[in-house]
């Protein structure tokens, strides 16, 4: 008999996103279980150093912000792909949220008054705190912000915040069921009635039947190679919502690059790095960006930058390595002062991880996958379009306040927002909620995950080596749908990726697959990723037109007369070998017209020009 | 040609009755800049695709990856195996419960202790949300984020005598918690009560000053000073409470 | 390993924090009447005169009659205080085993030395003491002859190592457990500690040396 965990609310997830939502319900008085793959504290939230935007206005640097300007920024980064009433709510109540945070014990940085120096295009410049804010919230500078709105703890904001926020549930007896992976959702079609998971202990499954249930999963940068995001990023939180063919996926194309992951490990290394001077070298330790950029350089915008270095690779240019080919960053004419102080964290990256002292070698870096903008799509409540009782936020649902392009520290401030926001909401529901718990559902679903685990233990669907199978997905999908995209590369792309799709559907266990078995947790998601890539990549070869972080080089302007829209892909039928897409308007509503973005040069086709 | 580097690994998996506790070697030829990540990724899907290990962010950030290495507790995703010689050796971290090989349980253990220590702030405010926060001094706020910064890798507890050898000792990640909220000023908590939680001999008074917490910590905490600071305040306080009475 | 872990604080007792104060009280009150006693054993070197001066102060004050067995409660008491964190079961003796040879880590293994050197003072010490002190009052000429007798001096020569040792240790144990020695000068206290052991036993060392020649008439 399977156990059977019955709770009020249960949100898959116990990132930021997840937790913060989880203490909406616990508040409420609902009684609440969070899943998670790894112990709480271990979700990814914590690795994002840098910080969150909320506009307090605080430091010297940031004064005369407030959230007008945020949502500006917002809105403009996203390259008016978003929705600007999520961006709306989301910009007032960051900062809330933010001295929320303090008052739950986050030791966010305060304002020292007096004068002080920073550095801006390896210049020096100085500014004065006021008295009167002291001890307040500062903020940092960020890149595509008006101002500096960057809250920030030292170098560990995402690991400060997400401690604190684990402390509050800990408080409240919000549960957190770790090492559990959700594999399925139960639903019959119109709601949505909890999930089945999998004891990443003991490999047992358990049922939890939940009135409102919630996806916090986080980003899915594993379906690439190469990606900043930790292993565990890898969709198995989308997968559940997908295989029930009602529930679609938003924008999945929109997938942001980074310039700078270290190789071999693709451990981020901060923009800070060229943004105080550093230059990008080839295989010859020569610089090439301004040959590309004359302008702006190695300073031209993330997905610009990333997208000439894909160029100069595929020119031959990059640096052989048994990794892959990458290029080089160079910092050693900062000085030893400045990499140990200003940069100390990429200091301790290359010496711990690389073994390469970057003060007098060369960093290899190439540019990889780091943000999935892509996900379940929710409306501005937070409910996914397609089941009731289904929630999602953070990183892993489609809001949809970043478009085709998400702001640094905008996504940090996302989780505590939107798990906030979408967490009332969903204590609203259950509260509200007559659930009939539907036992043939239940049975039903549990007996088919433990079909699935059967079949793919005895191999009675095939032989197919899992890992080979994810690395050809991962090499297809980032060889077609990568930084720059065009029609014919999409197209063999979509088509290498249905080819996977049959293999990753023959997959066989090589192992005995008993206790928590790794081989059989990977081989229960391969075929959900390869439908998660073919969303990413057919989704890409429709999109024609350029936007944010989507390029295509066969149509390089972005096109508000036809793709002010959000594409929405959805896997109808489990058999199916390619995904349904339709589209919804990107924003219904428009406090700031599409126009431009204030950086990166690029054609626009204004909404209102006609169709030749 | 690289070295050819050679893996001792633990292997047991308690959820096969047909398994035993032993000993596997994998042989791996080395490449550049690889760490015990790549090695061991690399030999669970060439070699045996049912070796048990933890990673998440592999970037030394997350703590997932804390096993026993050549003999030393640490994170193996920032360990490079040009560091180590060619023989390898991979233990589970002891104290935890065994998963799997080299897989252990920190989730349970460490949900436990933040129930005993109450590793929250303790307050008898309510939030304002239209109010500014409250003020604190920056150097207040560093000092909290020094300590703040442990991953809770579980490397100074399997490195402690003590707490291998009695199974109730809190162990520096948990002292150094409470060292975290004790100088915290939005926590209301008195000293007496953080004595009721830590003054004895499972806490502050059951470490015996061994100091491998200090010397393994990935994170470089500064655990012997937080334990001394804590045992002078706490002995105080000891003090304090007989000779009111 | 497959231990189910359990932590349990929440213990509230304030014996245990004065227990502590108490272990390492006495402790420290042991070091300071080995140092005394080093004063008086090593003034043999400068000459049997010099001991005998010492002695005889002690005996004519009545410090040797009283202190004599106040050290020896000192010395039980220490004991019985420290035994609380000596590993007497077999299983933990395993465990602590296989852990310091596993780590290899330094500050363990001291730990380790002072324990198994604590057991063998306590029976040696107790030994010695009783010897002597049933038969006060102590003069140069009197030890000398125990210890040319040989047997005295193969007891010394392990009991002088075993004694420093633990002196040493524990005087550094002390410093970094109350947060006296702050981590960045370990090692430099470290260093002074083991010149200070090994100084220690060369003076004993000594001192035997000219007992085994003193001249006994
Ligand atoms: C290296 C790096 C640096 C970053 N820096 C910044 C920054 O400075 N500022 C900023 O704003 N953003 C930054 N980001 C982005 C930001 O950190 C993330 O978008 C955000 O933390 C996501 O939070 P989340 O709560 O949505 O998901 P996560 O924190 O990723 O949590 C996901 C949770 O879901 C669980 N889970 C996943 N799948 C399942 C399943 N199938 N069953 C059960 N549980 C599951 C996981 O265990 C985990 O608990 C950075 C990202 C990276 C990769
Ligand atoms: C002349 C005799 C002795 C002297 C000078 C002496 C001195 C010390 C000192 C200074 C300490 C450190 C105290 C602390 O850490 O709080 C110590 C610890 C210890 N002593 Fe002794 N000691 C003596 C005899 C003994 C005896 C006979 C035993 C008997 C078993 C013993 C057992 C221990 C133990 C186990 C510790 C370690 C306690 C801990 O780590 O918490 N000692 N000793
Ligand atoms: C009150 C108690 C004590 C008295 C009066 C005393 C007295 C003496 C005397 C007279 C000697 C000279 C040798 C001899 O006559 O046998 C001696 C030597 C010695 N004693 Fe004690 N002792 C006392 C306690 C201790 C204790 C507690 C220890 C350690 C545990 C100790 C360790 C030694 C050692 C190691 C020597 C050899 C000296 C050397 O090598 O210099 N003594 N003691
Ligand atoms: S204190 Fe250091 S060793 Fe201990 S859990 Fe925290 S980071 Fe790991
Ligand atoms: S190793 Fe253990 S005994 Fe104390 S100093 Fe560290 S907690
Ligand atoms: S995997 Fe996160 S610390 Fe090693």
């Amino acid at each position: 008999m399977i156990q059977t965990v019955y709770t009020d609310v249960l949100v898959i997830g116990a990132g930021l996103a997840g937790e913060r939502a989880a203490l909406e319900c616990a508040d409420a008085g609902l009684s609440t279980v969070c899943l998670s793959i790894v112990p709480a504290r271990r979700s990814h939230s914590s690795a994002a150093q840098g910080g969150m935007q909320a506009a307090l206005g605080n430091c010297a640097m940031g004064e005369g912000d407030g959230p007008d300007v945020h949502f500006a920024d917002t809105v403009k980064g996203s390259d008016w792909g978003c929705d600007q009433e999520v961006a709306r709510l989301f910009v007032d109540t960051a900062p809330i949220e933010m001295r929320r945070l303090a008052f739950w014990g986050v030791p966010w940085n305060r304002v020292v008054p007096g004068t002080s120096s920073y550095f801006k295009g390896g210049q020096k410049f100085e500014k004065i705190e006021k008295p009167e804010k002291e001890g307040l919230i500062t903020a940092r500078a960020f890149g595509g912000t008006a101002k500096w709105r960057t809250c920030y703890v030292s170098d560990g904001t995402g690991h400060s915040v997400l401690f604190t926020m684990d402390n509050r549930c800990a408080e409240l007896g919000v549960e957190v069921h770790d090492k559990t992976e959700a594999i399925a959702l139960i639903h019959d079609g119109q709601t949505c009635f909890g999930a089945v998971a999998r004891c990443l202990k003991t490999g047992e499954l358990r049922v939890y039947l939940a009135k409102a249930t919630m996806i916090a999963t986080g980003g899915f940068g594993r379906i690439y190679p190469n990606t900043t995001n930790a292993v565990i990023c890898d969709g198995s939180g989308h997968i559940p919502a997908i295989n029930t063919g009602v529930v679609p996926m938003g924008n999945m194309e929109a997938v942001q690059f980074h310039p700078t992951g270290i190789v071999p490990t693709d451990i981020l290394v901060t923009e800070g790095c060229r943004g105080d001077g550093g230059t990008l070298l080839d295989v010859n330790q020569e610089r090439f960006m301004h040959i590309y950029e004359p302008e702006k350089a190695e300073l031209a915008s993330r997905d610009v930058v990333s997208r000439w270095m894909t160029h100069h690779i595929r020119q031959g240019k990059g640096v052989k390595s048994p990794y892959g080919d990458h290029l080089w960053l160079d910092i050693r004419h900062l000085g030893e002062k400045h990499i140990t102080g200003k940069l100390r964290e990429v200091y301790e990256i290359c010496t711990s991880f690389l073994g390469i002292n970057p003060i007098h070698q060369l960093i290899p870096v190439r540019p990889t996958q780091h943000y999935s903008m892509g996900g379940v799509r929710t409306n501005k409540d937070g409910a996914a379009y397609g089941l009731k009782g289904l929630f999602s936020a953070g990183e892993a649902a489609c809001w949809d306040m970043h478009g085709f392009n998400r702001l640094g520290g905008n996504s940090l401030a996302e989780t505590v927002v939107a798990g906030g926001i979408v967490g009332r909401k969903m204590a609203e529901y259950a509260l509200g909620a007559e659930v009939t718990f539907k036992s043939t559902v239940i049975d039903g679903e549990a007996r088919a995950q433990e079909e699935r685990i059967k079949a793919l233990i005895s191999g009675a669907n095939g032989s197919q080596n899992v890992y080979k199978v994810r690395a050809a997905m991962q090499e297809t999908l980032n060889k077609g749908a990568n930084i720059f995209r065009n029609g014919p590369d999409l197209e063999a792309c979509v088509e290498s990726l249905q080819e996977v799709l049959e293999r990753a559907r023959k997959v066989g266990l090589k192992s005995s697959g008993l206790g928590a078995s790794p081989e059989l947790a990977a081989a229960l998601k391969i075929e959900g990723q390869v439908k998660m890539a073919l969303m990413v990549a057919y989704g890409a070869l429709k999109r024609t037109e350029s936007r944010g972080s989507h390029n295509r080089e066969d149509f390089p302007a972005r096109n508000d007369r036809d793709w002010l829209v959000r594409t929405l892909a959805t896997w109808k039928n489990p058999a199916d070998t390619l995904p349904t897409l339709t589209y919804e308007a990107a924003t219904q509503i428009f406090e700031i017209p599409p126009g431009d973005r204030g950086y990166g040069k690029s054609e626009v086709i204004s909404a209102e020009s006609k169709k030749e | 040609m690289g070295r050819l580097l050679q893996f001792n690994i633990f292997r047991y998996n308690p959820q096969d009755q047909e398994s035993t506790p032993h000993t596997d070697t994998f042989v791996l030829e080395e490449t550049d800049s690889m760490t015990l990540f790549i090695a061991l990724n690399r030999i669970r899907e060439e070699q045996d695709s049912s070796l048990q290990f933890d990673f998440c962010c592999r970037a030394g950030i997350c703590g997932s990856c804390g096993m026993v290495i050549n003999g030393r507790p640490g994170l193996a995703c920032h360990t490079k195996t040009k560091d180590l010689p060619t023989d390898i050796t991979l233990l589970p971290l002891p104290v935890f419960r065994l998963v799997g090989d080299l897989s252990v349980d920190t989730g349970s253990w460490f949900r436990e202790m933040y129930n005993k220590v109450e590793s929250w702030i303790h307050t008898k405010k309510t939030f304002d949300s239209a109010a500014l926060e409250e003020r604190m001094d920056n150097a207040v706020a560093e000092d909290i984020y020094e300590l703040d910064r442990c991953v809770e890798c579980g490397c100074c507890v399997a490195a402690c005598g003590t707490a291998r050898m009695r199974e109730n000792f809190l162990g520096a990640v948990a002292l150094n918690r409470i060292a975290r909220f004790l100088i915290d000023p939005r926590d209301e908590r008195t000293e007496q009560q953080y004595y009721d939680i830590i003054g004895n001999d499972n806490g502050i008074f059951g470490c015996m000053g061994l100091l491998a917490c200090e010397d393994v910590c990935p994170k470089h905490l500064p655990l012997q000073n937080q334990l001394g600071f804590l045992r002078r305040k706490m002995g105080i306080t000891a003090l304090k409470s007989i000779f009111k009475k | 390993m497959g231990i189910e872990t359990t932590v349990f604080a929440g213990r509230p007792t304030k014996w245990d924090g004065l227990l502590d104060w108490l272990q390492m009280l006495s402790g420290a009150s042991l070091i300071l009447f080995m140092w005394a006693h080093m004063l008086l054993v090593a003034s043999i070197i400068i000459g049997p005169g010099v001991m005998n001066a010492i002695a005889g102060f002690f005996e004519a004050t009545g410090l040797a009659q009283v202190g004599g067995p106040l050290v020896f409660l000192l010395f039980l008491g220490h004991f019985l205080l420290a035994a609380r964190k000596v590993p007497f079961r077999f299983d933990r003796q395993k465990t602590i085993w296989e852990h310091a040879t596993m780590l290899r880590h330094q500050d363990t293994w001291l730990w380790l030395v002072q324990v198994v050197t604590a057991m063998i003072i306590l029976l040696m010490g107790s030994i010695h003491m009783w010897v002597v002190l049933t038969d006060l009052p102590i003069t140069a000429a009197k030890s000398a002859a125990r210890i040319q007798g040989g047997f005295w001096l193969a007891f010394f020569l392990v009991l002088l190592p075993m004694v420093e040792l633990h002196v040493g240790i524990g005087f550094y144990r002390i410093g970094v457990k109350w947060g006296v020695i702050r981590d960045r000068e370990r090692g430099k206290f470290k260093r002074a500690e083991n010149i200070l052991t090994l100084t220690f036993i060369c003076i004993g060392l000594l001192a035997l040396a000219r007992f085994w020649f003193l001249a006994v008439h």
